[in-house]
């Protein structure tokens, strides 16, 4: 417990308030993209119905990679790639070094895309900013990280933007911490029968403080990522390499080594991802290969933190052997602190470290997170609203973007389902949420009071995700719980079940509204507005 | 926002004053930290320590100074302890960098 005096608790009274009402309604956006996003491979899923049983990595890849190999120009086989894509698919990039105008360092070459029978379905040339953007049957998840991570504002703004929301979440986190003056106590203090107001406190305080510690995590670890390319990496090599972001970004990621230019066939590639396995239980989220064809050629494989663990694996290998060389931090060449610190920053913010468990806790702690962020909002305003009547638009605009934002993720997830099998998925997913978004707004602007928009959107968003499994099984064309049992694939019923239930659970809930508002009219009146 | 963080018994100047060090001037001195940090901090068994811990440090540095705006009686010491911090760490890059412009100039010739 941390007791500050009467003046200095005003102060981080202030500043706690002031730092949610100021970017609160945007901090709201990007936890709420965030908690979904912690299912965003399970969403990705069950958006496209995949039903590959086998990762690209337990089949032979080696055959696959010397064809693209062959077609691919000398000048683009510095490097390679290698990683996931859609049903078990495989993208490769074949790349080289290049700096930008600004003297930033980019990747340019070409992306081949394969599905999970070997097939080459798209090729796409240009720098990574330019060709990792979404595709038609991973628009969906693609659209909820683009916009946790980004807001869809332009680099390096969107994340200048998230970074600064971070920070605030930072310090409303932190002074929430302060001032609670009886902190344990008011863990279990809920007073359910006294004034709302006192009820709405004791809600936000008690979900607010049992989330805490996660807050804190999130806030720390997504500033972290926000700022890390836009700010600190050119910082950091300004001061220590004179501004060469190539010199730190070996300095911390790369494999020291004598150089050895000799062209050397690569090892095989199959023999390294069977051995990966082996040593770590699991397939590889991503395969480096850098100096491709050369003798000091080497693999890195990137594999998920053990089970009991919190820090992802990389294994080394031989490139021109293909034999296992050693096993090394994902950050810094030998094992350290930093290096480690470093490393466990993606599993704390991403939840991805135990599974499913660790995902669902997140996505649990993530939804009180954005409980926190609209309750205390609300609060605030309904604090000043007698005071200052010009505070009822901000009620509204609460309103608006706390039950409108959830509406406009439903209608975009239904656009994917309708719009995948006809191509057109990564436009429309994007406009069908501005089309959602829009009518929110409208709605906010016409509704007769802040209760009936409530009811409205919740309402809506409940009737769209009752909707969605329908879209997937037959817009869609998606696989039947039956067929996605069969080829181990239980988060399409799963969430297919999450999404009816909350529907169902949203539908009575403004039904609900409704009777309550009824029952509490005055006969041949209206009630007030809420 | 200034009339509720004016809690402690002084001016308005002096609660502006607290503002601008508690929001650009933590901001400025975090930066320079950033930078200036590498130079001193040990390499640590990878030789990466002193270039990482500033890099995810670097929120909490903010908070802290942020949170010592905010928070201290004195508005001399918030300003004398983010002053020291932004001139040492500034003039440690600025020597850095001046040595590393020297030794190109050398190299060129």
């Amino acid at each position: 417990m941390i007791h500050l005096k009467k003046d200095e608790t005003k102060a981080m009274v202030a500043v706690h308030g002031w730092s949610g009402i100021l970017l609160g309604l945007l901090l709201y956006a990007v936890v709420l993209t965030g908690t979904a996003a912690v299912f965003a491979h399970e969403i990705g899923a069950w958006s496209a119905g995949h039903v590959a049983t086998q990762s690209t990595f337990e089949k032979p890849i080696d055959a696959q990679v010397r064809r693209l190999d062959a077609m691919t120009p000398p000048e683009f086989r510095e490097a390679l790639s290698l990683f996931e894509i859609g049903d078990h698919g495989l993208g490769a990039f074949f790349h080289r070094d290049e700096l930008d105008a600004k003297g930033m360092p980019i990747e340019r070459g070409i992306y081949y895309q394969l599905d999970n029978a070997g097939q080459l379905r798209a090729t796409v040339r240009g720098t990574s900013e330019e060709i990792f953007g979404p595709r038609n049957d991973d628009a969906l998840s693609s659209f909820l990280v683009d916009t946790h991570v980004r807001l869809h504002v332009p680099d390096p703004w969107g994340l200048l933007l998230t970074g600064i929301l971070g920070l605030a979440m930072l310090v409303a986190a932190i002074s929430g911490l302060l001032i609670h003056r009886h902190l344990f106590k008011d863990i279990f203090t809920l007073r359910r029968q006294a004034k709302p107001v006192l009820v709405d406190r004791d809600k936000h305080s008690v979900a607010s403080t049992w989330s805490l510690p996660f807050a804190f995590i999130l806030a720390f670890t997504g500033s972290f990522f926000s700022f890390f390319g836009t700010v600190g990496v050119p910082v950091v090599a300004m001061a220590a390499f004179g501004g060469d972001v190539e010199a730190l970004s070996e300095a911390v990621f790369g494999n020291p080594g004598k150089p050895d230019p000799r062209p050397v066939a690569i090892g095989n590639l199959d023999r390294v991802t069977a051995d990966a396995i082996r040593r770590t239980g699991e397939e590889p989220t991503f395969i480096a290969i850098e100096n491709f064809g050369r003798a000091d050629a080497k693999i890195t494989t990137f594999h998920n933190p053990r089970a009991s663990d919190i820090e992802p694996v990389a294994l080394l290998y031989d490139g021109a052997t293909a034999t296992f060389v050693r096993a090394k931090p994902t950050v810094g060449a030998e094992p350290s602190v930093g290096g480690t610190l470093a490393g466990i920053m993606g599993p704390l913010h991403f939840g991805n470290f135990a599974g499913f468990l660790s995902k669902a806790i997140w996505f649990g702690l993530g939804f009180a997170m954005c409980y926190v962020t609209y309750t205390g909002m609300r609060l605030w305003v309904v604090r000043r609203k007698d005071e200052t009547r010009s505070l009822a638009w901000l009620e509204r605009t609460l309103t608006v973007v706390g039950f409108g934002l959830p509406f406009g993720l439903a209608t975009a997830a239904a656009a994917f389902l309708v719009t995948m099998p006809l191509g057109t998925a990564v436009y429309w997913t994007t406009a069908a949420f501005l089309i959602a978004s829009a009518m929110a707004v409208l709605a906010g602007v016409f509704a007769p009071s802040n209760e009936f928009l409530s009811r409205l959107l919740k309402g809506a968003t409940g009737i769209v995700m009752i909707g969605l499994p329908l879209l997937r099984l037959f817009a869609a064309q998606g696989p039947g719980w039956g067929e996605a049992m069969a080829v181990g694939q239980p988060i399409i019923p799963a969430l297919d079940l999450a999404f009816v239930a909350a529907g169902i659970g949203l539908v009575r809930a403004s039904w609900a509204g409704a009777r309550v508002r009824r029952r509490t009219m005055p006969v041949g009146g209206t009630t007030s507005a809420a | 926002m200034s009339s509720r963080l004016n809690t402690f018994p002084h001016s308005r100047l002096q609660t502006w004053t607290r503002i601008l060090l508690a929001g650009p001037g933590a901001m400025v001195v975090a930066l320079t930290l950033l930078a200036g940090m590498p130079l001193w901090l040990p390499g640590g068994a990878a030789g990466i320590d002193n270039l990482v811990f500033p890099l995810i440090f670097a929120p909490l540095i903010w908070a802290g100074l942020f949170f010592h705006a905010c928070l201290d009686r004195s508005l001399v010491r918030v300003a004398v302890i983010a002053g020291a911090l932004f001139l040492v760490h500034g003039a440690l890059v600025a020597s850095s960098l001046m040595g590393k412009t020297a030794a190109t100039t050398e190299r060129v010739r």
